[in-house]
């Protein structure tokens, strides 16, 4: 009967959200407010069906309930609880569920939390959330049912694929999709000011906070799955420009565009086009990721030729939600007021350098990930556009941005003397290059880019350090009053400081272990013996360890160096019988230098018994990247954890314009 | 019970919508008030700043100017605000209505209330029945293997089936293979043999399996499960437009509807799907025999077995009498000397297969009609 009960939600919550999408706009043509408040009904209601739902489909995997067919592909009897409650939204069709309960939930949170909203905004705003609503709902009810339901039962289920059977893994998809849709509601309000046809105060005063929320998410999402990779694959690698992973990467590129634009439309009432494409264009590279993990046109253009059904529903949606929203938008924009003005060294000059530099990588990373699915449609020819792509379009507008970020933070709003803020760094500006010299004489033959990354993460590191300093006035008064300055310097102050030192610390990381990378794969037999980057490792052997669900052969290596005891790995490799399908399960020691990682595959013949595939790495500085991830995530925590208000001041000018000074 | 509950969410849904705004709460944020007040928050913040002395009391003034500036920009566009107009209840408890209405009629299409709930943890008979049923597999299994003489045939098929239905088809394809060199192998056996070798690489027909279900059509070439897996490993191996006209012409070889055409049926129109071809529909093909209606044969279940004999020699009697108007229906003949066969007529059963073997003298030398007119003649 629970499967049923989830069953009836969804189609009370689809019925429930046409209403939504149709009744308070009507309000706002019509002016009637009893329309335009039935929003905030319907989207309480959505949210109970909904969750309901979602509740009906979790019990039945909790429950082994295999007369679920989603349940019996996806679980098993035997599974770890924790991966049968992940199993909910391990699935096709149990991640749209979540998809559509996240989206609920933030449009409740509009309804609900958001005050001083004109209720006009609001209706419209929770009129086109219901769109995006209904559109997924019927997507899932029409083609990828999660309560269809198969009797009589098989006797147990077919089990997850056991690489998803990780924690890392478990919590990739919620934190990923809290992203993708926390960008639904400021795209709602974007549409919602362009149906309108102007930028309300209160619209430039929620956009930032939902982006940021939404943008928070998405990092904690995309690191997580990365980290995953790093250590389930087997590879060590952390990032590999796979299309699964740049359509996560594109929103993330774009919301952050976003949220610095909007800082600029709530601080000085400008930017209001800008901020509201941007936020069209975010929510759209969301949809487009999802469109094309769901639709199967990853695994092969020629299987979603086969199975089109899906594809083609959502990339019909695609199409309206997209298409429709730039087309009022190329409406409507011409029509909004322009905001205060600027002089072209300013800190919203150095704001829209950084939007139009994301914009313009966001780009390149659509062109690369877009292009071999265009051209195998088209032609058949099947590439790969990989890493060589990315170093030579990317990765050099990175480094500009780079470049560009360490001085935004120093201008003042308005107007700037880039003058003497490029004075401020002139310390820093030796400080790089003096590690550039030092990578350099370190690593003669290594990769230029390497050098020329490490002294720009240090010329960001520097100048975020300037900044603060100067705020704190540090030197120039006394300690105590430095003090005092920096316990109230607002906490989104310190979420930006934190946010960028976080990056700089992640390009160590990149460059660290993707430049400085030691690897060795060898046959090994008990008693091999092998050195790599100082340290000595020793194949001791293998043995059987049974598992919940599977069997492992667990490896015993030990590390020494100079002779010294350092550590002991066990790489293992886990066999599910049920799922037929086995992973691996790297050692990893990890230190602020360096990760020093183990992997093993079975032996390559049968006649091989005892011979392993041993794979080991040395990845220096590589959890750099973890730690520097988590700073930005904690960045944005500190920025939305200040509740404050925000007005840009513009500074005085004092004496004369501070640029003609010194040329004279 | 089920309907207890949908009845209460679906009540819960509609009181809710149609009791939205009717709280005496009426109060309407319009976009000034709104506007008004966060400026006002803004305006406190600002001279909050200037206490905690992060910005100067010049800054402060200049945001303060500032903020008061953007207010009167909001003021100059203010224009027709929302009234607190209770009217318009009507389409909201329309809508309120058809929410429950909707969701039923959907429901309808996607749900399955008849099915169940099952927690795996109250499935412990099916679950001790399984293992039973291994249980069982496995004594049997022993039991042939012991056996000096390496077993009966039919001993081995019962295992092999045994297993096909657990899902255990690598020792499904184990159990049929024992017998396959044995003289008294059956087609039916064969093709059995070569359907486990699918499943157990997954619906791929392999060339092992490809010349199993081969020896099956030698032994029988009307085995329809053979001539359906050659047509799968025709498409497996690129050639779907063989498939399909595989599929086609085994149908058409027949003089009537047979259950197994239904699964032939479905793999044409999927084949004819993917590349194209025009979709077919048995009815055409294979055009059901004019049998009893169901009518006929309800009422044929509720009489004693003379009354039976009657009611199906009346039957036959009318297919006769057809059958003399219009005497070139080789089908039609077939049907009635099996007819008379049943009614344990030998003689004009005999007759009616005799006029049909002059018809089907015209038909091609492989036509699978012919060997069944001979086969009958030999046996009346």
């Amino acid at each position: 009967m629970i499967p049923e009960i989830g069953q009836f939600a969804l189609t009370l919550a689809l019925a429930v959200s046409l209403v939504q999408s149709v009744l308070p706009l009507l309000g706002t043509a019509r002016d009637n407010v009893v329309w335009m408040k039935s929003a905030t009904a319907t989207s309480v209601l959505l949210t109970g069906l909904v969750g309901l739902a979602f509740g009906a489909l979790m019990w039945s995997f909790v429950i082994s309930d295999f007369t679920v067919l989603n349940v019996a592909s996806n679980s098993h009897s035997q599974k770890p609880m924790l991966f049968k409650v992940a199993a909910t939204w391990g699935s096709h069709e149990g991640s749209l569920l979540l998809w559509v309960l996240i989206l609920v939930i933030f449009g409740l949170g509009v309804s609900l939390l958001a005050r001083n909203i004109p209720l006009a905004l609001k209706a419209r705003t929770l009129a086109v959330q219901a769109w995006i609503c209904a559109g997924f709902l019927s997507f899932m009810l029409f083609t990828s049912n999660p309560f269809e339901r198969v009797f009589p039962a098989p006797l147990d289920g077919n089990d997850l694929n056991p690489l998803l059977q990780d924690i890392g893994l478990a919590l990739h998809p919620p934190f990923l999709y809290l992203g993708y849709v926390g960008f639904s509601i400021v795209f709602s309000f974007a549409v919602a000011a362009l149906i309108e046809g102007r930028v309300d105060p209160a619209w430039a005063r929620w956009v930032r906070p939902w982006t940021l929320a939404a943008w928070v998410f998405l990092t904690l999402g995309i690191v997580l799955g990365s980290w995953w990779a790093y250590y389930e694959l087997g590879w060590g690698g952390w990032w590999f420009w796979d299309p699964v992973e740049n359509v996560s990467f594109m929103p993330w590129l774009a919301g952050t565009a976003l949220f610095h634009s909007a800082i600029v439309t709530e601080k000085r009432d400008s930017f209001k086009s800008w901020t509201i494409l941007l936020a069209v264009l975010t929510f759209s590279l969301s949809l487009l990721g999802t469109f094309v993990v769901r639709s199967g046109l990853l695994t092969s253009v020629h299987a979603f030729s086969v199975d089109p059904e899906r594809g083609i529903y959502i990339l019909v949606l695609l199409g309206i939600a997209i298409g429709g929203s730039l087309t009022l938008f190329a409406v409507r924009a011409p029509e909004m007021e322009g905001g205060g003005l600027f002089a072209p060294i300013s800190r919203e000059a150095g704001l829209l350098i950084n939007n139009l530099l994301l914009a313009t990588a966001t780009a390149t990373v659509l062109f690369g990930t877009l292009y071999p699915l265009l051209l195998e449609a088209v032609t058949g020819e099947k590439i790969s556009v990989g890493p060589p792509y990315y170093n030579a379009s990317f990765v050099p507008i990175m480094l500009v941005l780079v470049m560009v970020m360490a001085v935004g933070p120093l201008l003042s709003w308005k107007r700037a003397d880039l003058r003497g803020v490029l004075a401020r760094l002139k310390w820093v500006a030796g400080l790089s290059l003096l590690a550039a010299l030092a990578v350099w004489y370190l690593d003669t033959g290594g990769p230029v880019l390497a050098v020329v990354s490490i002294a720009l993460a240090v010329w960001l590191l520097g100048s975020v350090a300037t900044e603060w300093a100067g705020r704190i006035k540090l030197g120039e008064v006394p300690l105590a009053e430095s003090l005092r300055r920096a316990r109230n310097l607002p906490r989104s102050h310190y979420g930006m400081v934190v946010a960028h030192a976080g990056l700089a610390v992640c390009i160590i990381g990149f460059v660290g272990s993707s430049a400085w990378k030691s690897e060795v794969v060898i046959f090994a037999e008990p008693g091999t013996e092998l050195e790599i980057a100082g340290f000595d490792v020793r194949f001791e052997g293998v043995e059987q360890v049974r598992g919940p669900n599977y069997l492992s052969r667990m490896a015993t290596l030990t590390v020494s160096r100079n002779g010294t005891f350092v550590s002991t790995l066990n790489p293992e490799r886990r066999a599910y019988p049920v799922a037929g399908s086995s992973t691996t399960e790297s050692a990893i020691r990890t230190t602020l230098a360096g990760d020093l990682y183990a992997s093993i595959q079975e032996p390559a013949a049968e006649s091989e018994q005892n011979r392993w595939t041993l794979r080991i790495l040395y990845e220096p500085l590589v959890v750099w990247i973890w730690i520097g991830s988590g700073l930005l995530a904690l960045g944005g925590v500190l920025s939305l954890s200040d509740r404050r208000l925000r007005v840009g001041a513009p500074r005085k000018r004092t004496g004369r314009a501070p640029a003609p000074v010194v040329a004279e | 019970m089920i309907w207890i509950v949908f009845s209460v969410m679906a009540a819960a849904a509609f009181l809710t919508l149609a009791f939205s705004g009717t709280s005496r709460k009426t109060s309407v944020l319009s976009r000034h008030e709104s506007a008004s007040a966060i400026f006002a928050d803004q305006i406190t913040e600002v001279e909050r700043d200037q206490e905690r002395g992060i910005i100067s009391a010049g800054e402060c003034k200049a945001a303060k100017a500032e903020i008061e500036r953007r207010l009167r920009a909001i003021d100059r566009q203010a224009d027709g605000e929302p009234t607190a107009r209770p009217s318009g209840r009507a389409l909201v408890l329309a809508a309120a209505l058809a929410v429950p209405a909707l969701g039923a009629a959907l429901y309808w299409q996607v749900g399955s209330p008849g099915i169940p709930s099952q927690p795996f943890a109250e499935r412990a008979g099916e679950q001790a029945q399984a293992r039973e049923i291994a249980d069982l597999a496995a004594k049997l299994k022993a039991r042939l293997e012991l056996d000096e003489t390496g077993g009966p045939t039919d001993g081995w098929a019962m295992l092999g089936q045994t297993y096909m239905r657990m899902g255990r088809y690598e020792d499904a394809a184990g159990a049929f293979a024992r017998v396959q060199d044995r003289p008294e192998v059956t087609s039916a056996l064969a093709s059995q043999y070569g359907e486990a070798l699918v499943y157990a690489e997954d619906g791929i027909v392999t060339p092992k399996a490809s010349r199993v279900f081969d020896r099956a059509l030698e032994l029988d070439p009307a085995n329809p499960a053979a001539s359906f897996y050659q047509a799968l490993a025709l498409e497996q191996a690129g050639a779907p437009d063989a498939a399909y006209d595989l599929l086609q012409a085994r149908i058409e070889s027949e003089d009537g509807y047979r259950p197994w055409m239904d699964s032939f049926a479905a793999q044409m129109n999927r084949i004819a799907a993917l590349v194209g071809l025009p979709g077919v529909d048995l009815a055409d093909l294979a055009p059901a025999m004019p049998g009893p209606t169901a009518e006929q044969a309800a009422t044929a279940e509720q009489m004693s077995d003379e009354d039976r004999q009657a009611f199906i020699r009346s039957m036959v009697e009318r297919l006769a009498a057809r059958m003399q108007e219009n005497p070139g229906d080789l089908d039609g003949w077939m049907r009635l000397g099996k007819a008379y066969a049943v009614l344990g007529e030998s003689n004009s059963a005999r007759d009616a297969y005799s006029r049909a073997k002059v018809l089907a003298d015209d038909l091609p030398q492989d036509d699978p009609r012919r060997a069944g007119i001979d086969r009958a003649l030999l046996e009346l």
